[in-house]
């Protein structure tokens, strides 16, 4: 009997457990991807930085793009140099040669370098994996102090003026220096940088402010006007239809809309605030830190209202009508109903709607990136805003993965706050 | 770790066909390379996909039909890209990231060919150079400096373009038009309002790219410096201060629109072309624009000349587009033909004629044809303004760079810090990214 309930539970466990590696891998699986980026100087701009490497290793075919430029450039240098300068090139030229060298004792790296230098001079570029090879972390470093060295001598030898070819000579050393690759692991510096970083604290704040905001008043009027539609009147229908509006346009379009009718010189709706007096002048809405803010909530607000009232009119008619017809029969009053019958039965609707809202809003990107670009001055970019310009824009990936985890965990720490302190009969067990 | 690598790929090149729609383009290709091998070399057609943005002229359907007139088996193929060059950058970034050989060759904006080069996006071109013999000494030095990264060419300079001052010859006198920036402010005051103006002075003080062609301007004139030739900061210089306050001046002056701080290019070339100002500060393109009737209604009333000078005389922002043959494309040599076509002499006479583009062969402003369709070339404003144009910092992470700019620019103009703090703000954040 007992061993029959184990097997039991045994076989429900196989059959859950499809479903469970499903969410891990949907839900926490990029997580835990962007979090392993976000510990690397990861920069899809810097060739010795644009994969993830856990040791030293050399790119062939850029030390072969620059090296024996460098070294006939230097030859051709030395012909015509005299007496000191010679004297410095031709140690610069001995120590490369010696690096060179010291490279290819390492056989597997003297096979590459052969193979690579044929392809380059068939005008191929070789593979990734062909073209960078380890190498020890000794051999690394000789070379980057010999690059160093050769850079600022050839550096300092320019400034002169006793090179012939000197922009092309530092140049080529320039490249020489892009081919070592060293480890990009950085642990939690992104973290320690962004978070002591006051443009983040300046964009979370700005999220939070759009957030706590926008959402307050959604909640307000969606209730307003579920409870509007949620009465038996003529056209209903219709009303009904039409509210949704706003919500079914695309979020790009209406935030390209909303600029026109802001625009400091023919916006309607600028003209409207600024008559009416909640402006100074017209172009206040869009040039001002405030003022874009606002700008920014109103449209929000005017979006996402209809799905708020549509989200709370499905819990309104969840609502059976005797209630209300008992309580009028007992003599409350339509504000009592309610406060006693439609709040706590829709306590659980408001909950999902809120949640469901403020986590959008806390995410939002699109309205914001079409409608102000985060500017003017900053005062508008939101936390997305950022970790879009700092991954897309500057191309540094693991700057923007540490933002992305810490977006994730302000999306989890939100979660948590409703369902604990508000909801905790939201998402439980029992019926 | 290669699975990372693998997996970042595989990411990038799913927003990648989502971005670019490309569908149906692989399977193409894949035919064409699978000919190459039976096909004899020399009988086969070769397709090459050209990559740019959104062009508005005839120029680049003119090129191509030149070019595939004279190369009958190379086949050219136009992919456009979005216009936004900010956009612009991002969508080739994602693409050459996948090591995507959809494309061949591409125009690059100015400030990426030190980034791309140094990324491993664009095929150094000095074989090819040497080998076809290309005269380097007859272009522009300046439009082909920017193509040039540690010692190689990187990019062929396609055309040039640099901020002007064009202003409307009937309502403002030969003699009256402004030569230094105080003059500007004082012109534009008096001449706001006349002709039917509404405003005295147009530019574009958006927190975008623009910005800080704008910045490099004033900055410029007043012999000030972002980052110098040996990549050091000195953007914290009593000459920089002197410039960013007087852009600052100007765009919270009662003399530009109240909401110049929304203002890109299409914004502020609207209000011109409608007539509303006497001043602007834009790109080549504006001359031709304003002289469409069927946009404009200012067509024959629009005058240039060089941006009004500072302390260290006029100085405008170079600005223009280079052509590079993307490092991971099958067929670098049908490329490199066409490359050299359109950066060379025929194609930038196209370009000049259809598209009223500024080319970076001096040579060509003297020719017959170009000065026909652009009569402006000859003017010795723009002549002048075009000797007067200065880079912006070469720096292969310009994207931050330019940000740390805007930001701060537009933070000074908004009034949030003082100019002397967003020099110092900018110098500290700049010195950051760049060790």
């Amino acid at each position: 009997m007992k061993n029959e309930k184990k097997s039991e539970r045994r076989l429900a466990y196989i059959l859950v457990a499809p479903s469970l590696l499903l969410i891990l891998a949907v839900a926490i699986w990029p997580v835990i991807q962007s979090f392993y980026f976000s510990l690397f100087d990861y920069r899809l701009n810097n060739p010795a930085k644009s994969a993830l490497h856990l040791d030293y290793s050399l790119n062939l075919e850029r030390y072969l793009e620059s090296y024996p430029f460098l070294m006939s450039t230097l030859k051709q240098e030395m012909a015509q140099a005299t007496g000191d300068e010679k004297e410095q090139l031709t140690s610069l030229q001995q120590k490369l040669q010696q690096v060179d060298e010291e490279i290819r004792a390492d056989e597997e790296v003297a096979k590459r370098y052969e193979q690579i230098d044929e392809i380059l001079n068939n005008f191929e570029v070789p593979s990734e994996e062909m073209k960078i090879v380890s190498i020890d972390e000794q051999a690394a470093q000789h070379l980057t102090k010999t690059i160093s060295e050769t850079k600022q001598t050839l550096k300092t030898l320019n400034e002169n003026g006793q090179l012939k070819q000197g922009d092309k000579l530092t140049g080529l050393a320039n490249g020489l220096s892009g081919a070592v690759i060293e480890p990009n692991f950085v642990g939690l510096a992104h973290y320690k940088n962004y978070l002591s970083d006051a443009r983040l604290w300046k964009a979370l704040w700005n999220t939070t402010v759009f957030t706590v905001i926008s959402v307050s008043i959604e909640l307000v009027l969606g209730l307003a006007i579920a409870l509007l539609i949620n009465k038996a009147f003529f056209g209903r229908g219709l009303v009904r239809a039409t509210i949704l509006i706003p919500w079914a346009i695309p979020t790009a379009v209406s935030a390209l809309m909303w600029k026109f009718l802001y625009d400091g010189q023919n916006g309607i709706v600028a003209k409207y605030f600024a008559d009416i007096g909640i402006i100074n002048n017209m172009s206040e809405l869009l040039t001002t830190g405030a003022g874009a803010m606002f700008a920014v909530i109103f449209s929000d607000v005017w979006k996402t209202t209809p799905y708020m009232a549509l989200l709370l009119l499905a819990g309104l008619q969840t609502i059976p009508s005797s209630l209300y017809e008992a309580a009028s029969i007992d003599g409350a009053t339509k504000w009592q109903q309610f406060v006693k019958i439609t709040l706590p039965l829709l306590k659980s609707s408001i909950l999902v709607a809120l949640l469901f809202r403020t986590l959008d809003a806390f995410r939002v990107f699109d309205l914001i990136f079409v409608l102000t670009g985060g500017g003017p001055a900053n005062s508008t970019e939101t936390i997305s805003i950022l970790a879009y310009k700092v991954m897309f824009s500057q191309t540094n990936f693991g700057g923007g993965s540490a933002l992305a985890v810490i977006v994730f965990i302000c999306v989890a720490i939100i979660s948590t706050i409703y369902i604990k302190f508000l909801g905790a009969d939201l998402i439980s067990d029992r019926k | 770790m290669k699975k990372a690598t693998k997996f970042s790929s595989a990411l990038l090149a799913l927003t990648l066909g989502l971005t670019a729609c490309s569908g149906g383009q692989d399977t193409d290709k894949k035919e064409t390379t699978d000919k190459k091998d039976d096909a004899k070399k020399s009988e086969e057609v070769v397709k090459i996909v050209y990559a740019r943005g959104k062009d508005a002229t005839k120029a680049t359907e003119e090129i191509v039909k030149a070019f595939e007139a004279k190369y009958p088996n190379i086949d050219v193929e136009f992919r456009e890209m979005p216009s936004d060059t900010g956009a612009q950058h991002d969508a080739y970034v994602t693409m050459l990231n996948a090591k995507s050989s959809e494309i061949d060759v591409m125009d690059l904006d100015v400030i990426w060919p030190a980034e791309f080069a140094q990324a491993g996006y664009v095929l150094p071109l000095d074989r090819f150079i040497e080998k076809d013999g290309i005269d380097l000494s007859a272009y522009n030095q300046g439009a082909l400096a920017a193509g040039n990264f540690d010692g190689k060419q990187w990019a062929m300079p396609k055309f040039i373009d640099t901020g002007l001052l064009f202003y409307r010859k009937d309502i403002v006198p030969e003699d009256k038009v402004p030569k230094t920036w105080d003059e500007l402010l004082a012109a534009a005051r008096e001449f706001k309002g006349k002709g039917g103006t509404q405003f005295g002075y147009l530019m574009q003080a958006k927190q975008y790219e623009g910005l800080v062609c704008n910045a490099i301007e004033f900055i410029a004139a007043y012999g000030g410096k972002i980052v110098d030739e040996n990549n050091n900061v000195v953007v914290n210089s009593p000459e920089t201060i002197k410039g960013l306050k007087k852009m600052v001046e100007i765009a919270t002056s009662d003399v530009v629109p109240s909401n110049i701080t929304t203002f890109t290019e299409p914004e502020s070339h609207t209000a011109f072309i409608e007539g509303q100002s006497p001043f602007i500060r834009n790109w080549p393109y504006q001359y031709a624009l304003a002289n469409d009737p069927e946009q404009s209604k200012i067509v024959d009333k629009v005058g240039v000349a060089p941006l009004p000078a500072g302390d260290k005389g006029s100085a405008a922002a170079l600005g223009g587009w280079m052509t590079a043959i993307n490092a991971y494309s099958k067929n670098k040599e049908a490329a490199w033909e066409f490359v050299k076509f359109m950066t060379g002499p025929e194609g930038q006479k196209i370009s000049a004629i259809y598209g009223g583009l500024a080319p970076t062969l001096p040579e060509l402003f003297k020719d017959e044809e170009v000065l026909k369709a652009n009569p402006f070339f000859a003017e010795q404003g723009f002549v002048d303004g075009l000797n007067a144009a200065v880079p912006r910092p070469v720096v292969p992470n310009y994207p931050e760079v330019s940000e740390i700019i805007q930001i701060n620019v537009s933070k000074a103009i908004a009034g949030q810090i003082t100019v002397e703090e967003a020099v110092a703000n900018m110098e500290k954040e700049i010195k950051a990214v760049m060790q």
